[in-house]
């Protein structure tokens, strides 16, 4: 792929960049005049509270409720007993497919995912998540703001705010193929924070993603070379402007963005194309195949977009919500996704970019080991799997346990708020401290709540 | 998060920057640090309740206004207003001279977007630049504050702190179709100028207030709409579902009229301010005994059916009628339903029986009897039902609101907010904090929205003139004199002029508590009127313009700045729709409607386009619309490349920016440089100067050269090229900003002739 960064120009953000650790930060901080804190670029990249150990987040969230005791949690003494009744009149089901150790970890990962077993050994298993919530609609934004009781900023839009973007010419948190469903949008929104902080979505759940792209990245009335000299029209304009109102920091703003989204509009298209990319390459994502192709889209781009620098970026798929015939439910969602994850996997690592981004897999809660509507499975917010990879986590362990079946954590629980606050400190940012104030009051992702879980921290 | 700030000397070398500013920053930094060590260590946890509520009765914002005297000026020349000397003795006291007064274009732009949201028609421009009368200014504004625009204008303002939309937000969001009455009060409201007390009350309690006819009790009853359209997730359980929507109540009711949050009580005592949680459940029993009139139907998702504010002409009879209708319509239908599938029940046997009986030969089973019975009763059911929608009487029109609930209740605290939790019963009531004089009395059977409505409409109230006067004040400046426009309390910022504001609110209050004439005020004072220009010796001073020696610039919020463009473009329908896309499309789960359906092609001002909660139109998405799940007095202001994407490649801005080319072909400007003059008229509110006719001209001929390889047709290239040149008009910093355009001599009339000769008749630009 063709570096987005041809057209290096050297402004004021990059100048700043170098000179964030230095002396040089305190002098800049003095010149900021009028507005200058508000008006400045809200996305500039600004320090991490202290040493991050990932750059970035690729969140793989599985929509309905992913089966840990059909995938990474290996409940043994549930298969022996399967079929018993418990609880007057549930009857247990065991996993219907076989676990394997795999790796020098010997972690048991199940045959629906064959691929991304292969990969064991850099995946912490957390067996002991919590959620607040056994219900779709409150869990889903639970996961991604925390909060279901009132409209709060997407983790995304934390994340941006707290680090701002990487680069310069996209968007710094990108969703694709959410689901329109449980908040729909409002689970990428900013809420109380500023737009600059929204998610850009990309596509929608279940809709093909060949021909989805960021709006308004180009027109077709204007070719390249006559939209560059209208630019051209427009930054005379506004340097009239400026030259005018001394240094007016939202004159240099509109400047600023217009220099951005130029080259936004270069880089996202060539960045969204795939059509570069080795035959290899997207055979490894299982792209061109009819079950994969399309998770494999997501994450062949997920991997360009973390490359070109993009903060956050949360793929979506759905719905493992299997009630009813898991069977047939698990090991189609599985079979969608696992040869695309561990092909994400693997070209992140060989281009030394795991070490640096967070790969998390999980959905909103998991689901229970009894056996529901003769074939299916329900909700599970006591205990269920969440997976992380790269990104400073040591990999090849598994953290926290449930009970024999699977049911409830009984070791080392993990809420969601200790997830968001250890993906918080994995990307250098205090939980605590990063805060906004809305109304009178300072908010935090994880509210009054939240424990870094540093066992998991390699 | 600190995060550093963007240098804002963009033009000057660095090694300046360095030998001054940086200096100056080292020695501060070290008086800073030997300060710090010097400050005694003290405790971070909150204040005790006791303290705190002792403390919070002497906070300022609780002590009644008084009206100040007129602060001693050395320059006793420049102010044309009290306001002018409230603000011209704080700069004098900091050693600030004010600006120069803006010139009388720049003016009269600013006039019409601050008080109509959209540009002045060229003639206008004309008309003030030529009238050389004392009270030209004077009359310019009358004639906004009268225009019925100026409600659309700032009627949205209110709707930002009313968090108004169309639908219900959380995980479900139904639309809701009829959110959009309410709106309609709030702008004919401010274009009434109605006072700002009455609006208040009828806000809380319109369906309380005496009427003298049925347009006025219509209108009262709308209302009450503001309490009716806050985000509710109708799924919850009821206990849930009611207290949570009794918060949305208390919060928006404390935030937009009295600046407090009291929403933290709801669990516990607030840290800050002296907000005890009792106070929080006395307001919870008086919306507790109210019934708020959402008008959803019980469906999936949606447990706590509701109805709605009949109005209009008979609304009562017609609703009466109308439920009728809709019952024996429903009722018949039913019937049908199972007429229907008892004949299909019925021929599937009788499919079976002939089945069997080519088998053995017998016929004339009962079967087809009662078949050609079942068919008979299915016809005429039919037609009953067709007989039933053909007399379907006129329904009447319906909005959001409330009412009173069938027995008044008091509020038991929920320990912890936890509505399962019981704790102490508290009468209604509202907050101890405040002591208004002569407080009205709660009827015990009434719920007590009108006592509390005249409670906070009341000069008495030290809060509720101060918060609205500032919030007029913010949007006339960009900053409050309060500058957290929602936080009066603890943890607000303290006033920058406390005088200045206590004079507002007290004229306010003596001036009938009126909107309009406020503005006026405040408009017509030499403040207002300052330029925009910066001044070095000044922003050394006061970098923040915190003491406002100019005008600050500020950019166009969404709504203006996409009526600019449709009004720039031609296209702009200044009618007021009745009605909003969202009322065709029912209660039904957003998520259901694709964006085109719920955002048909629209040309109607901007505060007129549907707010469905977390669907909002893609412009007011990239441009800052606030969320309407929150209250938001100030919106936040970000410029960022998405921004620049849409000015640059949506397809509403190309569609504007060809319907503007096509009309300045149209008008009666020939030739390209008086082409090129109307552009900037029309967009910029001015007169290019003779360099940027030149630019544009030979921005023009260039880019037409270059749209030869794509378009074979002469005129079409000609067209584009000016949709081009008007776009990026569309998307300068000057259009989206009122800020003075670049100093500049005006071109003159042989000049411009010149340039047309040359510009127009083949010779080359420069």
């Amino acid at each position: 792929m063709e570096s987005p960064h041809v057209k290096l120009i050297t402004t004021r953000r990059e100048f700043l960049k170098s000179a964030l650790c230095g002396f040089g930060y305190l002098a800049f901080a003095s010149l900021a005049t009028e507005a200058a804190a508000a008006q400045r670029n809200p996305l500039a990249p600004s320090a991490p509270h202290f040493r991050p150990r990932a750059k970035r987040v690729i969140f793989l969230f599985m929509r309905g409720g992913p089966s840990q005791m059909d995938t990474f949690d290996f409940k043994p003494q549930l298969n022996k007993d399967n079929g018993k009744t418990v609880n007057k009149d549930d009857e247990l089901l065991g996993s219907p497919w076989p676990f394997h150790r795999y790796g020098e970890s010997g972690l048991w990962v199940s045959d629906l995912f064959p691929h991304v077993a292969g990969h064991v050994d850099d995946l912490c298993v957390i067996r002991s998540m919590q959620t607040d919530s056994s219900a779709h609609p409150q869990a889903v934004p639970l996961i991604h703001t925390g909060d279901f009781q009132f409209t709060r900023p997407s983790i995304g839009s934390w994340v941006l705010y707290g680090l701002g973007s990487e680069n310069d010419d996209l968007p710094g948190f990108i969703t694709i193929n959410p689901s329109r469903v449980f908040g729909g949008p409002a689970n990428y929104g900013s809420a109380f924070l500023p737009a600059a902080y929204q998610g850009t979505r990309i596509g929608w759940e279940g809709k093909s993603l060949k021909n989805a792209r960021i709006r308004n990245v180009s027109n077709d009335r204007f070719p390249a070379d006559v939209q560059a000299d209208q630019l051209d029209l427009i930054q005379s304009m506004n340097e009239g402007l400026l030259s005018e109102h001394h240094a007016d920091p939202k004159i240099e703003g509109v400047i600023d963005s217009f220099e951005l989204g130029s080259r936004m509009q270069d880089v996202a298209p060539r960045v969204m194309d795939l059509s570069k990319e080795s035959k290899k390459t997207l055979e490894l994502y299982g792209i061109g195949e009819d079950t994969t192709d399309n998770f494999g889209r997501q994450c062949l781009l997920a991997r360009r977009f973390a490359e070109a620098g993009v903060r956050f970026i949360e793929l979506g798929h759905g719905s493992w919500d299997h009630h009813r015939e898991i069977k047939d439910g698990h090991e189609r969602t599985c079979a969608e996704t696992d040869k695309p994850i561990a092909g994400l996997l693997t070209d992140l690592k060989r281009r030394g970019l795991l070490e640096d981004t967070l790969v998390i897999w999980g959905g909103e809660f998991g689901r229970k080991p009894e056996l529901q509507y003769g074939s299916g499975r329900g909700h599970n917010a006591d205990g269920f799997t969440f997976w992380m990879a790269g990104g400073g986590v040591k990999g090849g362990q598994a953290y926290g346990v449930t009970d024999e079946y699977g049911s409830k954590v009984v070791e080392n629980p993990v809420h969601l708020h200790d997830l968001h606050a250890t993906i918080l400190h994995l990307l250098g940012l205090n939980h605590k401290e990063l805060t906004y104030r809305y109304g009178g009051r300072d908010f935090r992702l994880t509210d009054v709540h939240g424990r870094v879980v540093n066992e998991i921290i390699g | 998060m600190d995060t550093p700030g963007k240098p804002a000397y963009r033009r000057i070398s660095w090694t300046q920057a360095f030998q001054t500013e940086w200096l100056r920053t080292l020695i501060w930094l070290g008086i800073g640090l030997v300060l710090l060590a010097l400050i005694p260590k003290t405790g971070s946890a909150a204040p005790s309740s006791r303290d705190r509520d002792a403390d919070g009765k002497r906070h300022w914002a609780f002590k009644p206004p008084v009206h100040p005297p007129l602060p001693a000026l050395a320059n006793a020349s420049w102010p044309k207003s009290a306001i002018d000397h409230f603000i011209l003795a704080r700069m004098e006291s900091k050693g600030l001279v004010p600006v120069r007064d803006a010139a009388k274009q720049p003016l009269l732009r600013r006039l019409y977007f601050d008080l109509i949201g959209l540009p002045p028609k060229p003639s206008a421009i004309d008309n003030f630049v030529n009238d050389a009368s004392p009270n030209a200014l004077e009359k310019v504004v009358d004639r906004l504050l009268a225009s019925p625009r100026f409600g659309e204008r700032w009627g949205r303002h209110w709707l930002d702190v009313a968090r108004y939309a169309e639908s219900s937000g959380k995980e479900f969001n139904f639309t809701y179709p009829h959110a959009w009455p309410y709106r309609r009060y709030v702008i004919e409201a401010f274009n009434q100028d109605k006072p700002y007390d009455r609006f208040i009350r009828e806000q809380l309690a319109g369906d309380l207030l005496p009427s003298r006819s049925r347009e006025e009790r219509d209108e009262q009853r709308l209302a009450t709409g503001f309490l009716a359209i806050g985000e509710k997730r109708h799924n919850a359980n009821q206990k849930t579902f009611r207290m949570d929507m009794v918060d949305d109540q208390i919060t928006t009711t404390s935030k937009a009229f009295l600046g407090l949050t009291v929403g933290c009580a709801r669990c516990h005592d607030h840290k800050f301010d002296p907000i005890p949680t009792e106070d929080y459940y006395s307001l919870a029993g008086i919306f507790l005994s109210t019934k708020t009139l959402y008008g959803t139907s019980k469906k999936k998702y949606s447990d706590h059916p509701s109805g709605l504010v009949p109005y209009g002409p008979d609304a009562e009879k017609l609703h009466k009628a109308y439920q009728a209708y809709k019952k024996r319509l429903k009722k018949t239908e039913t019937k049908l339903e199972e007429a229907e599938k008892k004949l299909k029940d019925l021929k599937s046997k009788q499919k079976e029986s002939s089945e069997s009986k080519t088998k053995d030969g017998e016929g004339g089973s009962p079967t087809d009897k009662k078949v050609a019975a079942a068919k008979a009763k299915v016809k005429r059911l039919k037609g009953k039902v067709a007989e039933i929608k053909e007399g379907k009487p006129a329904a009447p029109r319906y909005a959001m609101g409330a009412k009173e609930a069938d027995k008044a209740v008091q509020a038991h605290v929920a320990i912890g907010g936890n509505p399962s939790k019981q704790g102490k019963q508290v009468p209604r009531g509202f907050l101890s904090a405040i002591d208004v004089k002569d407080a009205p009395e709660i009827d015990p059977k009434a719920s007590g929205r009108l006592a509390l409505a005249n409670w906070i409409a009341n000069r008495d109230n030290p809060l509720t003139a101060r918060v609205i006067v500032n919030r007029v004040w913010h949007h006339l400046f960009g900053r409050g004199l309060v500058e957290s426009v929602d936080n009066f309390g603890a943890l607000g910022k303290r006033p920058s002029h406390p005088k200045l504001l206590d004079y507002l609110a007290v004229r306010f209050m003596e001036n009938d508590w009126s909107i309009k004439e406020l503005i006026r005020s405040i408009v017509l004072s030499r403040t207002y009127r300052l330029s925009t220009h910066y001044d070095r010796q000044n922003g050394r001073i006061d970098p923040e313009n915190s003491l406002y020696w100019r005008m600050s610039p500020r950019r166009l919020e969404v709504e203006p700045l996409r009526d600019a463009i449709l009004s720039a473009s031609g296209a702009l329908n200044l009618r007021r729709p009745s009605g909003s896309p969202v009322t065709k499309l029912g209660q039904k789960l957003a998520r259901k409607f694709p964006y085109k359906k719920m955002n048909p092609a629209n040309h109607h001002r901007t505060v007129y386009l549907p707010v469905v909660r977390h669907y909002l139109p893609h412009m007011l998405q990239e441009f800052d619309f606030p969320s309407s799940s929150l209250v938001i007095g100030d919106r936040a202001e970000t410029t960022v490349p998405a921004q620049a994407l849409f000015l640059l490649n949506s397809d509403f801005i190309l569609e504007q920016s060809k319907k503007m080319a096509k009309r300045l072909f149209k008008s009666e400007a020939k030739g390209k440089t008086r082409r090129i003059v109307l552009a900037y008229r029309l967009t910029l509110s001015r007169s290019p100067s003779i360099e940027e006719v030149t630019e544009a001209a030979s921005y023009l001929s260039q880019s037409q050269k270059g749209l030869r390889s794509r378009y074979p047709e002469k005129e079409r290239r000609r067209l584009l090229a000016w949709a081009g040149l008007c776009q990026a008009l569309f998307a300068s910093a000057e259009f989206r900003y009122l800020i003075e355009p670049p100093r500049q001599s005006h071109p003159p009339r042989e000049a411009l002739s010149r340039l047309n000769q040359e510009i127009d008749h083949g010779k080359p630009p420069r």
